[in-house]
C-alpha cells in the first residue's frame, strides 16, 4: 500500500508540471503588458520599462517558466495587479471557504445520491425507483446557476427562510451546497443503481439468499459494499466538476471564494490571480484523486495480485 | 465488349457489401427507435433545431429592439414570456438564442470531437511513447477541475461567443480521446485486423476504415452526452459574462441579466434557464437511449 | 425397513411466464428423499434439473417464474405455501444448498469465515465469537490446512476447489438434514473433484443427512447415489437404484444415455448417440416427449403422454413400453396390412 502511494505521487509529478506548463502558457497568450496595467494611467516609459525588469518580462520565455516554477514551489505566486498584494495571501484567505462548500456539497452528493440510488434499486421498475431516475435525470440537465437562482429566489425571496447571499452563517452554507450538490447526488444515484442491479443479478446473493440471510442484510451487507466499488471513483471524478462549479455557485451567491476570485481576475485582467487560482484549485484537484485512487485500493484488495 | 466472369464476381460482391451495409444501418436506426428514451430526445432535440430555422418566423418582435416604456412586464398575451429589463420581447429573444446555444454546442463537440478522435486513434492504435505522451497531456488537461481549463483559455482569448466555442472544445478534447483510445485498443487487438495487415493494408487504411467504424457506437453516445454537457458549460460561461455579451440573445446571457431583477422580474431568469434545460435533457436522453439501445449487455 | 422420509416432491410444477409463451421447465416431478440417501438426478442441459433444486428452496427468480403447483414437503411442512419469513429460518438450516460455480457464488468482499459465520449466528443463536470458532472449525473438517488463517480471507485467495469447500463448510455449518447439490463438481478439475466427493460423502456419514445431487455426468452418479432419477423435457422419466440403473435402464431416454457412455472393456467404432434434440419447454408435444427421437416409439406414444408407473418394488418409469397397453398396440401393427 505504502509502495502504491509512493508511486502514484512520482506519477503525478509530471502531471502537476503539466498543469504549471499550462496556466503559464495560457498567461502569456492574454494581450495586454503587465507592466502596463501595473504601472497604471499616465506612466512614464522609463517606469514601465523598470517594472519589466523587475517582473523578469524580458528574460527568454524558459527562464521565465523556471523562475515561475521555482516561485510556486516556494509558495509564491506573484502579487496581484490590481493591488500588489501577493497573490498567496489572497487565495489563503478565500481556500478555506471554497473548500467548506466543497464539503458540504460533497456530503449531499454522496448522502442524497446513495440513498435515491439505493431506493431505486431495491424495487426496480416501481413506481419510487421511475420517478428516483426521472428526478435524477432532470437533476443532471440543470444549469447549476439556474437552480441556483431559482431556489434563490423560492427560499430567500418568496418564502425568506433562508439569507440570499453571502457567508457568514451556517444557513448561508445551505442553498449553495444544495445547488452545487444536486447535480453529482444525481449522477451518484444512477450509478449507484446501475451498480446495485448487477450486483443483485450475481451468484453471491443467490448463495446469500440460500443460507436465509434477511433482506436488508443481503442489501447492505452483501450487495451494497461490492456495488459502491464503482460509485467511489465517480465520486472522485464529481469532486472535479464540483470544483469547477464553485465558479458559477460562488458568482450567485456571492461568496467569496477562490472561483468567485477566478471570475472576477478574468474581468479585470488580473493575470497572476487568475493563473494563482487555476493553478491551486487544479493541485486541490489531483490530490483528491490520488486520494480516491488509495480509497478505491483499499475497497478493493483484489487489484494488489494483477 | 464482353464481360467475364471476374468482373461480374466483383460487381457481386461490391453490390453485396452495399447491402449489408445498408442493412447495418436499418438495424442501427430500428433499435434506436425502439427505445423511448432516444426517441423523446430525440424529438425534443429536432424541435430545438426547427427552431433555429424557424426563429425569424415565428418570433413576435425584434429580439434586440429597445422599448423603454415597455420593460419589465410580466408574462401576458402581447408577450407571452414578459419583457426584459429594456423593454425587449423574451419570447423572441429566446428564439432567436436558440442558434446561439445550438451553435456553440455542436461546434464546440465538433471541435472537440475531431482533435479528440484524431489523438485517440493515434494513442491506441501506435500505443508506446506515442501512446504514452498522449496520455499524459490527456491527463494535464483533465487534471483541471470543471470549466477552469475553459475559463483560463477565455481569460487568455477575451470574452466572446467564439472564445468560449473554442474553450469548451478544448476541453472535450480529453473526453474524447479518452473513450477513443479504450475503444481503439480492443479493436486492435482482434484477430480480424492482423488479418488485413497481412493482406498488405497499411496503417491509414487501416486506422480509417477498419477501427474508425466499429468504434463508433460510444463515440456517438459520448458526442451526445457532451453535447449536453457543453450547452451548460457554455451558458455558464456566457452567465458569467465570459461568453455572448451583450445585447445577444444568448440564453446564458439573459440569465445573467435576469439575475439582477430576480426580486422584481423573476420570469427574466426562469425562461432562459428552462429552455437550456429542457435542451440539455433532451441530449442526456437521447445519449441515455443511444447507449442502451447500443450496447449488446443492455438488460432491458 | 425403510429410512425415515424426509423431504418429498409432489408433482412439482414451475412454469416461466414471458412474452415468447409459457416455458414449463419443472413439468409435475415427483420424488421422495430419505434420511441418510443420495438421491441423484441426472439430465441434460435445460431439462429443468436445476430449476427443480431452486424450486425446492423458492428460489426461483420470480419475475419471469412462478411454482404453480405441487408441494415439496419437508417432514409434512409444505415449503410452497410456506410464508417467506418461515421458509427463510429453513434455508441454510434445515435445507441448505451449494451451486456450480464457486468462483462467483463467493461475496468477493467478505471474509470467508465471516460467510460461514453469519449463517451460524442467525440460525443457531451463537455469538460472534461461537460462531466464529464453529466457522473454523468447519473450515478444517472440510479438509483445508490453517483454517484460523484462512477463515480470514477472502474468496479470491483461495483456488476454486478451496472454494467449493468453503461452499460446503457453508452449507453444512447448521447440520442441515437436507442438503441440494446443483452440480457442485462440475467446474471443478476431475482431481479436485474426486476429492469433493470425498468430502461429501464422508460429512453425510457423520451428519446423517440426505443429499439430492444434481448433475449430467453419469460417473458421478454411479459413485455418489443410491437412487437415481432421469430427467428428460420437466419430467422424470425413470427412477430406480443407482447400482441396477447401470446394468438395466429401463426407459429409451436412460438406454440412450448409458449407452452413449464410452466402454473401456468392449471395442467401439463410433459413439452411440440419441439422434434429434430435445423439445422446446415453450411447445412440448402431445404425447410422449421423449417419442421424436425414440427407437420403439408407436402410435400411442405420440398421441397420450404416459404416466410415472411403478415398475417393480423399487422402480418407476415414465413409458409406454412397460405398460398393459403395449401389447395392443403392437397387436395393431400385425393385424393391420
Amino acid at each position: 500500500m505504502f509502495l502504491f502511494i509512493l508511486k502514484r505521487l512520482v506519477q503525478i509529478v509530471p502531471v502537476i508540471l503539466g498543469v504549471t506548463l499550462v496556466v503559464f502558457l495560457i498567461m502569456q497568450m492574454v494581450p495586454g503588458d503587465p507592466a502596463v496595467i501595473m504601472a497604471g494611467e499616465g506612466a512614464s516609459k522609463e517606469t514601465i520599462n523598470e517594472l519589466r525588469e523587475d517582473l523578469g518580462l524580458n528574460r527568454p520565455l524558459h527562464e521565465q517558466y523556471l523562475s515561475y516554477i521555482g516561485n510556486v514551489f516556494q509558495g509564491d505566486l506573484g502579487n496581484s495587479l490590481k493591488n500588489n498584494q501577493p497573490v498567496m495571501d489572497e487565495i489563503m484567505v478565500r481556500l478555506p471557504i471554497t473548500m467548506e462548500l466543497a464539503f458540504f456539497s460533497i456530503m449531499i452528493t454522496i448522502v442524497l445520491g446513495l440513498i435515491a440510488g439505493i431506493i431505486s434499486a431495491v424495487r426496480p421498475y416501481s413506481f419510487s425507483d421511475i420517478s428516483v431516475m426521472v428526478v435524477a435525470l432532470i437533476g443532471i440537465s440543470l444549469p447549476s446557476f439556474w437552480l441556483g437562482l431559482l431556489l434563490m429566489y423560492v427560499f430567500s425571496v418568496k418564502l425568506q427562510w433562508l439569507p440570499v447571499a453571502g457567508w457568514d452563517s451556517t444557513a448561508h452554507i445551505i442553498l449553495p451546497a444544495i445547488t452545487l450538490g444536486a447535480g453529482g447526488a444525481a449522477i451518484v444515484a444512477r450509478m449507484t443503481r446501475s451498480s446495485m442491479l448487477e450486483v443483485v443479478g450475481q451468484d453471491y446473493i443467490r448463495t446469500a439468499k440460500a443460507k436465509g440471510l434477511k433482506g436488508h442484510v443481503i442489501i447492505y451487507k452483501h450487495a451494497l459494499r461490492n456495488a459502491l466499488i464503482p460509485v467511489i471513483t465517480v465520486v472522485g471524478l464529481q469532486f472535479g466538476s464540483l470544483l469547477g462549479g464553485t465558479v458559477l455557485v460562488e458568482s450567485v451567491f456571492a461568496i467569496n471564494g477562490i472561483g468567485r476570485m477566478i471570475v472576477d481576475s478574468i474581468r479585470t485582467r488580473d493575470i497572476p490571480m487568475v493563473q494563482g487560482g487555476v493553478l491551486v484549485a487544479s493541485l486541490v484537484f489531483v490530490f483528491v484523486n490520488l486520494l480516491v485512487d488509495v480509497m478505491y485500493r483499499v475497497f478493493n484488495k483484489r487489484i494488489d495480485l494483477n | 465488349m464482353t464481360i467475364n466472369s471476374a468482373e461480374v464476381e466483383s460487381v457481386n460482391l461490391i453490390l453485396a457489401r452495399k447491402k449489408l451495409r445498408r442493412e447495418k444501418w436499418k438495424t442501427f436506426f430500428s433499435s434506436i427507435g425502439k427505445n423511448k428514451a432516444a426517441v423523446v430526445g430525440g424529438v425534443i432535440i429536432l424541435l430545438y433545431i426547427s427552431l433555429t430555422f424557424l426563429a425569424p418566423i415565428l418570433a413576435p418582435y425584434d429580439p434586440y429592439e429597445i422599448n423603454l416604456q415597455d420593460k419589465l412586464q410580466s408574462p401576458s398575451l402581447a408577450h407571452w414570456m414578459g419583457t426584459d429589463d429594456k423593454g425587449r420581447d423574451i419570447l423572441s429573444r429566446i428564439l432567436y438564442g436558440s442558434r446561439l446555444s445550438l451553435g456553440v454546442g455542436f461546434s464546440s463537440v465538433a471541435f472537440g470531437a475531431f482533435f479528440g478522435i484524431v489523438l485517440g486513434l493515434i494513442a491506441g492504435y501506435y500505443g508506446k511513447w506515442v501512446d504514452t505522451i498522449i496520455s499524459r497531456c490527456l491527463d494535464v488537461m483533465l487534471a483541471f477541475p470543471g470549466i477552469l481549463l475553459a475559463l483560463a483559455i477565455i481569460s487568455a482569448l477575451g470574452p466572446s461567443l467564439i472564445n468560449v466555442t473554442i474553450a469548451v472544445g478544448v476541453f472535450s478534447i480529453p473526453l474524447f480521446a479518452r473513450i477513443v483510445r479504450g475503444s481503439t485498443m480492443e479493436v486492435k487487438k482482434l484477430e480480424y485486423i492482423d488479418a488485413i495487415r497481412t493482406l498488405g493494408a497499411n496503417d491509414f487504411i487501416i486506422i480509417f476504415r477498419h477501427i474508425l467504424p466499429n468504434i463508433l457506437s460510444p463515440i456517438i453516445v459520448q458526442g451526445s452526452l457532451r453535447l449536453a454537457t457543453a450547452i451548460l458549460s457554455a451558458a455558464g460561461l456566457s452567465f458569467l459574462g465570459l461568453g455572448a455579451q451583450p445585447p445577444s440573445p444568448e440564453w446564458g446571457a439573459m440569465l445573467s441579466s435576469g439575475r439582477d431583477f430576480i426580486f422584481s422580474a423573476p420570469y427574466m431568469a426562469i425562461f432562459p434557464g428552462l429552455m437550456i434545460a429542457i435542451l440539455v435533457l433532451g441530449f442526456n436522453l437521447f445519449g441515455d437511449g443511444l447507449r442502451d439501445a447500443l450496447d449488446p449487455r443492455s438488460k432491458k | 425397513m425403510e429410512k425415515e422420509v424426509v423431504l418429498e416432491v409432489k408433482n412439482l410444477k414451475t412454469h416461466f411466464i414471458s412474452n415468447k409463451g409459457t416455458a414449463k421447465a419443472v413439468d409435475g416431478i415427483d420424488f421422495v428423499l430419505r434420511k441418510g440417501e443420495t438421491l441423484g438426478i441426472v439430465g441434460e442441459s435445460g431439462c429443468g434439473k436445476s430449476m427443480t433444486s431452486l424450486s425446492i428452496l423458492r428460489l426461483i427468480p420470480s419475475p419471469p417464474g412462478k411454482i404453480v403447483d405441487g408441494q415439496v414437503l419437508l417432514k409434512g411442512q409444505d415449503l410452497v405455501k410456506m410464508s417467506d419469513e418461515e421458509l427463510r429460518k429453513i434455508r441454510g438450516n434445515r435445507i441448505s444448498m451449494i451451486f456450480q460455480e464457486p468462483m462467483t457464488s463467493l461475496n468477493p468482499v467478505i471474509p470467508v469465515g465471516e460467510q460461514i459465520a453469519e449463517a451460524l449466528r442467525l440460525h443457531q443463536g451463537l455469538s460472534k465469537k461461537q460462531a466464529w470458532d464453529r466457522s473454523v472449525e468447519m473450515i478444517g473438517l472440510v479438509g483445508i490446512p490453517s483454517p484460523e488463517k484462512r477463515a480470514k480471507q477472502e474468496p479470491f485467495q483461495l483456488s476454486g476447489g478451496m472454494r467449493q469447500r468453503i461452499m460446503i463448510a457453508m452449507a453444512l455449518a447448521c447440520t442441515p438434514e437436507v442438503l441440494i447439490a446443483d452440480e457442485p463438481t462440475t467446474a471443478l478439475d476431475v482431481t479436485i473433484q474426486a476429492q469433493i466427493l470425498e468430502i461429501m460423502k464422508d460429512l453425510q456419514k457423520k451428519i446423517g443427512m440426505g443429499i439430492i445431487f444434481i448433475t449430467h455426468d453419469l460417473g458421478v452418479v454411479a459413485e455418489m447415489c443410491d437412487q437415481v432419477g432421469v430427467m428428460y423435457a420437466g419430467q422424470i422419466v425413470e427412477h430406480q437404484e443407482a447400482k441396477n440403473l447401470f446394468n438395466n435402464p429401463l426407459h429409451p431416454y436412460t438406454q440412450g444415455l448409458i449407452g452413449s457412455l464410452p466402454k473401456l472393456y468392449e471395442d467401439q467404432e463410433e459413439l452411440q448417440i440419441i439422434e434429434g434434440t430435445v423439445p422446446s419447454p415453450y411447445d412440448y408435444p402431445e404425447g410422449c416427449r421423449f417419442a421424436e427421437r425414440c427407437p420403439f416409439a408407436q402410435d400411442i406414444c405420440i398421441q397420450k403422454q404416459p404416466n410415472l408407473i411403478q415398475f417393480d418394488e423399487n422402480s418407476k418409469v415414465r413409458c409406454w413400453k412397460y405398460s398393459d397397453e403395449w401389447q395392443d398396440s403392437l397387436a395393431k401393427e400385425v393385424v393391420a396390412p
